[in-house]
């Protein structure tokens, strides 16, 4: 059964193809039934294989499906392989799933777009390009499908490239996130080079035999590998693409900026943590970021007022939590809770792409309101994804991963209490704004009315994904709550567990009550402030004269600000002031170098029989002379 | 000739002795979907015949070895000249009435190179060499409507007969000095003299420019862009695959065989070349405004891309040789196919102007054309990019760092020109721009050779391993010849 | 000096004499030779009566194709006396051969007759057909 894991990507990259090549022949219906079908067939497929691989687990609990090598030159020799084992069934069961709502909601969100078969031939090919990341056993392959996810994105943010605009942003998230694909490939080399292999086992393997914990190159190449993830994933430094790229269509941004594209640097840092386990800098470093990134994209939240930055921010900030249990080693609950995100945040993504189509493409929620009433089904839906984001206790999936989450930075590997309370306040603050956003669109006086109600294509995949917002976390609970451990368990054969600080285990509750107490009071406060009294809503539109604090929120904390003077004017500057100058002349020369050769050259070029004639016998002279005078 | 010897040669038999029949039904029963047909039959029984062949019989001083590395070699000729031979039917169908004699010199043509494939002496050397420059003379000024067709032919005509002077004196002066034509007796006397004297050395020379002038290497490649431009394109293809695969093939026969690696003033020379090649076929294709030209100079860069393996010599090269010749065979074809396809009867599809958002108008063809140049500029993913890795790991594999940087300082060059082509397809096609756009000229039958090549080209760029497998498997059978 | 060397030597002696040898006796002329520059001095026939018309004359190709089947028929005798002097030694493995060959020169004779190439003049048959062709019967 399990030699049959390559029909899951050939599924939807055979979609691309027929949609790239008949595309435009072929009637909308065709197209739908092609793009999301191939994306069905897809998770119909996964599904199976992951319950055959449940059911009956292949020794050693993975297996390796070898294709072909690539080429075998000089002692390199690639090999494309899948590679299959519980962390990328995971991922695999969630990229196709989601990935099929979506699809799914898609058709009917994009019913009027011209561009219908180029969306989903788009589509199709990042859910491939997706899965081959998550199913690469090399390290080559795996980047091969990680550039593909980026040029997927790069393709989907500039979707509507009629708008310069969309255009500028689609650029921004290449480039930034090139910044670190760069890092990357040079990790990439360094591990080539060290070992001989991309093979992800063999090369965990040898690091794990080889390096000493600490190691220098074990710690420069965690670290380069780290640089790929940060952005990708949209984190600090590297995180000011990820709001701008909300100019994409919505189930874009609900699928690659929000359930998977980003959370493969998570995925990145899980497949190879035998790497960062030798690297122990590295892996405080990736815990710091993580709640560094948590707290300041959170906060940032805080100011937006257009609806899909607020859910860009908090993307960022949730996969901040995810990196912060990356980083103290909780390995499984950074890997839940990218599976609950995954969830509730297409799903507030869906909903909110519910909302602006309702509103004829109204991004700003100042201008929303009272929309509970008329869009019940888009409100109760999104209710659950806003309760799960925030982490309610008990009732949302959220809070099972979250609270995994906040536990094992106290008493983990590497944790510490200043983490704990970083991601509690990050809970209180995701609290905050989550309602907040609740409050201003669906709760208070209506402000615009309901073009469109949203027919079934798009209510299916809320109505899915709500239940799943709520009853996902029921998969993994902790001790003093049923102890339910199905999903760690299942993991259990890739990340072995880190020790615990067993000196603290008996702080368990006691940490709970806190971790639970936070997104209620988050809850609380919002309800206070933006119920209460509704003018506080309304002042936060970017015209309106806000404080100081929140405009450096509003812009994200000026990181944008913060580039533009550190790299992008110097660079400026300095281009201007050398525009006559040594760099210049360099690049210069060498054109000018290659065009006056190339003028030189084509002089001998003269179309005259006598000129070649006498080329060939000034040949044969030069060669003989050399030949036999050398 | 003993029976086994008359075995061994029944594929250059097929061809030879099917000319004859050919020529005999073409005089009194001109029609030409049979021609066409009869060609492809008989190159499909050639390329047949080819697995039945015995074991090599190692005799001493025989003229023809048909070793794994003749087979091999002559199986990618008969593959591309029928790839040609389907690609031309419409093309020259429509600019020539009773075109049937075309397909004659096509199979005559491929019997030249195949019996270049096979020499192991001068003297199958010169006429293998001979019988294909002929019918090439033929081929390529056989539109005689056509001035430029006439003008290409009259060039490589007295170029070709002036270069054949040079090998000859060569060969004479080797057989002077070692009184046999036999490359084996040759290397022996070698070996037992040590170190070839003056006179030997001037015999490589003038060979090498013989060789040169076929291969259009630097200093003997001028004449490359203008019988490109102007000779029919299926019959360019021929010259940039065929014709210069066979001089290869036999180069690197005749190299080994010399041992000629140890003597590292021929080296130097085929550096010197290699080097100057790559430079003056990308730099040279720069600026040009006409893409069979700028195929033609990206021809000459290739060649000198190839002679790094070349000059590396051992195991890897003659593997690394065979499987940059076969992509690059590949590509060559697809990329003259579109321009054979996009050619209508008054002139070829060669301005870069006919290319203008070709993407938006014949997309099939827009992408197996930049299928085709990414594989030249060796973009992965293509069967170039694995050629080129193989090449830079020969030349790696032997030390020769100065032009393993070379070539890649000259991939990146190169890039500009292929990327330059592609742009313009898939630009925005001006107004009008249809009309000035020459017809279609296509057959079915060039349809599916087109579409095998571009598939072919894909599946060897992600799929590589039948075709390594394939190179080692037949050519190994006879290393080191 | 090695052998090598002197060989060598040798070759550099013998070229650089074929140089000096070469460029003495142009360079001799030039300065030797009278210069004149009168109105006949370009004329092929600086003393005969002048010429009209150009000497780039066109033949009709018939005249090229009747040498070229010369050349081919004429070759063929070459090898068919060089067999017949070692018909004893080739035997009749040898006869095949040459019956093989002329096999191949006779199929050859068949086409040629058959494109008219043996047509020397134009045929009349011709001259309607193409007439025929013309008028559209």
């Amino acid at each position: 059964m399990t030699e049959l894991v390559w029909i899951i990507p050939a599924l939807p990259l055979a979609g691309f193809l027929t949609l790239a090549f008949f595309g435009r022949r072929l009637a909308r219906p065709a197209v739908a039934w092609i793009g999301a079908g191939s994306v069905g067939l897809s998770a119909a497929a996964a599904s199976v294989l992951a319950a055959a691989f449940m059911v009956n687990p292949p020794a050693g609990s993975s297996y390796t499906l070898t294709l072909w090598t690539w080429m075998s030159v000089g002692g390199f020799a690639p090999q494309i392989s899948f590679y299959l084992d519980p962390l990328s069934i995971v991922f695999v069961l969630i990229i196709t799933f989601v990935g099929f709502l979506i699809h799914l909601y898609s058709v009917e969100f994009m019913a009027d777009d011209e561009g219908y078969s180029r969306f989903f031939a788009y589509m199709n090919l990042f859910i491939g390009s997706m899965l081959i990341l998550v199913l690469a056993g090399d390290l080559l392959l795996l980047y091969l499908g990680w550039e593909g996810v980026g040029l997927c994105s790069y393709l989907l943010i500039g979707f509507w490239y009629r708008d310069p605009k969309n255009g500028l942003a689609a650029r921004k998230a290449f480039i930034m996130t090139r910044v670190g694909d760069t890092a990357m490939a040079i990790g990439l080399f360094l591990l080539l080079k060290s070992f001989g292999t991309l093979n992800v086992q063999d090369l965990m393997a040898a690091a794990s035999g080889q390096w000493s914990r600490g190691s220098a190159l074990a710690a420069v190449s965690a670290a380069l590998l780290l640089g790929g993830a940060l952005g990708k994933s949209a984190q600090l430094p590297l995180q000011t693409w990820l709001p701008d790229a909300m100019a994409g269509p919505t189930p874009v941004s609900a699928l690659i900026h929000a359930a998977t594209m980003v959370t493969a640097g998570v995925y990145l840092i899980g497949r190879t943590h035998a790497l960062f386990e030798l690297a122990p800098v590295v892996m405080n470093a990736v815990a710091v970021i993580g709640a560094a990134t948590l707290l300041v994209a959170g906060l940032s939240a805080l100011a937006q007022t257009d609806i899909k930055r607020v859910l860009a921010y908090s993307t960022i900030s949730q996969i901040g939590y995810m990196f912060l249990a990356l980083g103290v080693g909780a390995w499984s609950a950074a890997i839940f809770h990218f599976v609950t995100h995954a969830f509730f945040k297409a799903l507030l993504f869906l909903g909110a792409g519910a909302v602006i189509l309702a509103l004829d493409d109204e991004h700003d929620m100042t201008k929303m309101g009272g929309l509970r009433k008329k869009l019940p089904l888009v409100f109760w839906s999104f209710m659950a994804g806003a309760a799960s984001l925030s982490a309610l206790p008990l009732v949302s999936a959220g809070f099972y991963s979250k609270e995994m989450i906040l536990w094992r930075s106290f008493v983990g590997w590497s944790g510490n209490p200043l983490l704990w309370a970083a991601g509690l306040a990050g809970a209180f603050i995701t609290a905050l704004y989550t309602f907040r956003m609740v409050f201003i669109t669906f709760f208070g006086q209506p402000k615009s009315d309901v073009h469109r109600v949203p027919g079934w294509r798009m209510n299916l995949p809320l109505l899915v994904l709500a239940c799943l917002s709520v009853a996902g976390g029921f998969v993994e609970t902790p001790d003093t709550l049923g102890n339910v451990r199905i999903f760690s368990g299942f993991l259990r054969s890739v990340f072995q567990a880190l020790p615990v600080r067993e000196s603290l285990a008996g702080l368990e509750l006691s940490l709970q009550i806190p971790a639970a107490l936070a997104p209620l009071l988050g809850l609380l406060a919002a309800y206070l402030f933006y119920m209460t009294i509704p003018a506080n809503g309304r002042r936060f539109s970017p015209a309106a004269r806000g404080s100081r604090l929140r405009r450096f929120f509003f812009s994200g904390w000026g990181f944008d600000w913060l580039y533009d003077k550190l790299f992008v004017l110097p660079f400026i500057f300095a281009a201007r002031k050398n525009r006559n100058d040594v760099a210049d002349m360099v690049n210069r020369g060498i054109a000018a170098i290659s065009l006056s050769a190339n003028r030189g050259l084509s002089w001998t070029q003269s179309g005259m029989l006598r000129w070649y004639a006498i080329g060939i016998a000034a040949g044969a002279i030069i060669m003989i002379g050399l030949a036999v005078v050398l | 000739m003993t029976l086994v010897e008359l075995h061994e040669m029944i594929p250059l038999l097929i061809l030879g002795g099917a000319v004859v029949p050919l020529l005999l039904t073409v005089s009194f029963y001109r029609n030409l979907k049979l021609t066409v047909a009869l060609t492809v039959l008989i190159f499909i029984a050639a390329f047949t015949s080819l697995f039945f062949a015995p074991k090599p019989v190692r005799t001493d001083g025989s003229l023809l070895s048909m070793d794994g590395y003749a087979l091999f070699y002559i199986g990618l000729f008969l593959a591309a000249s029928l790839v040609v031979a389907l690609l031309s039917y419409g093309y020259v169908r429509e600019r020539k009435d009773d075109c049937q004699e075309f397909y004659i010199l096509l199979i005559l043509a491929t019997l030249g190179a195949s019996v270049l494939a096979a020499a192991n002496s001068f003297i199958p050397l010169f006429l293998g060499l001979e019988i294909l420059s002929v019918s090439l003379y033929v081929l390529i000024s056989y539109l005689r409507g056509f001035t430029r067709c006439i003008e290409a032919g009259v060039k490589y005509l007295i170029l070709a007969a002036a270069s054949s002077a040079f090998l000859l004196f060569g060969i004479a002066l080797f057989y002077a000095e070692c009184g046999t034509m036999d490359f084996k007796g040759i290397s022996e006397i070698l070996q037992i003299q040590g170190m070839p004297t003056p006179l030997l050395y001037a015999a490589f020379g003038l060979l090498f420019v013989g060789f040169g002038f076929k291969l259009a290497i630097v200093p003997f490649h001028m004449w490359t862009p203008d019988v490109y431009e102007g000779a029919p394109s299926p019959v360019t293809a021929y010259i940039a695959t065929v014709s210069k695969g066979a001089v290869f093939s036999l180069l690197v026969r005749f190299f080994f065989i010399m041992g000629a690696h140890q003597y590292k003033k021929l080296l130097f020379l085929f550096s010197a070349i290699a080097v100057a090649s790559m430079f003056t076929g990308n730099l040279l294709a720069l600026r040009q405004e006409n893409v069979k030209r700028v195929l033609a100079y990206s021809s000459i860069a290739h060649l000198g891309y190839l002679l790094v393996a070349f000059i590396a010599g051992g195991d890897l090269a003659v593997e690394a040789a065979a499987f940059y010749l076969v992509s690059y065979f590949i590509t060559t074809l697809a990329a003259f196919g579109v321009v054979a396809a996009l050619s209508g009867g008054e002139r070829d599809a060669d301005s870069i102007e006919d290319y203008r958002g070709l993407f938006w108008q014949r997309p099939w063809l827009a992408a197996a054309l930049t299928a085709a140049l990414l594989s030249l500029a060796g973009i992965p993913l293509t069967a170039g990019f694995l050629a080129k890795y193989y090449l830079v790991a020969a030349g790696m594999k032997a030390r020769l760092w100065a032009l393993v940087i070379i070539l890649i300082i000259n991939s990146a060059i190169s890039i500009y020109y292929y990327l330059r082509i592609v742009a313009v397809m898939y630009a925005e096609p001006d107004a009008g721009q249809n009309a000035g756009r020459t017809a279609f000229s296509s057959s079915p039958a060039a349809g599916v050779a087109l579409c095998v090549m571009t598939l072919l080209l894909v599946w060897i760029g992600v799929y590589p391993q039948t075709l390594i497998t394939i190179i080692n498997a037949v050519i190994n059978y006879a290393y080191p010849f | 000096m090695s052998d090598y060397n002197l060989s060598l030597f040798y070759l550099l002696i013998y070229s650089t004499t074929v140089v000096i040898l070469v460029a003495g006796m142009i360079i001799l002329s030039y300065l030797l030779g009278g210069r004149h520059r009168e109105p006949a001095t370009g004329e092929p026939y600086e003393s005969g009566i002048l010429s009209t018309g150009s000497a780039r004359l066109r033949f009709s190709a018939q005249f090229y194709v009747i040498a070229m089947f010369f050349v081919i028929f004429d070759l063929e005798t070459v090898f068919l006396v060089s067999w017949a002097i070692s018909v004893r030694e080739t035997g009749w493995g040898g006869f095949a051969v040459i019956l093989v060959f002329l096999a191949f020169l006779l199929s050859v004779l068949v086409y040629e007759w058959r494109i008219g190439a043996f047509d020397y003049a134009v045929s009349g048959r011709e001259i309607l057909k193409s007439i025929r062709k013309a008028k559209g019967i």
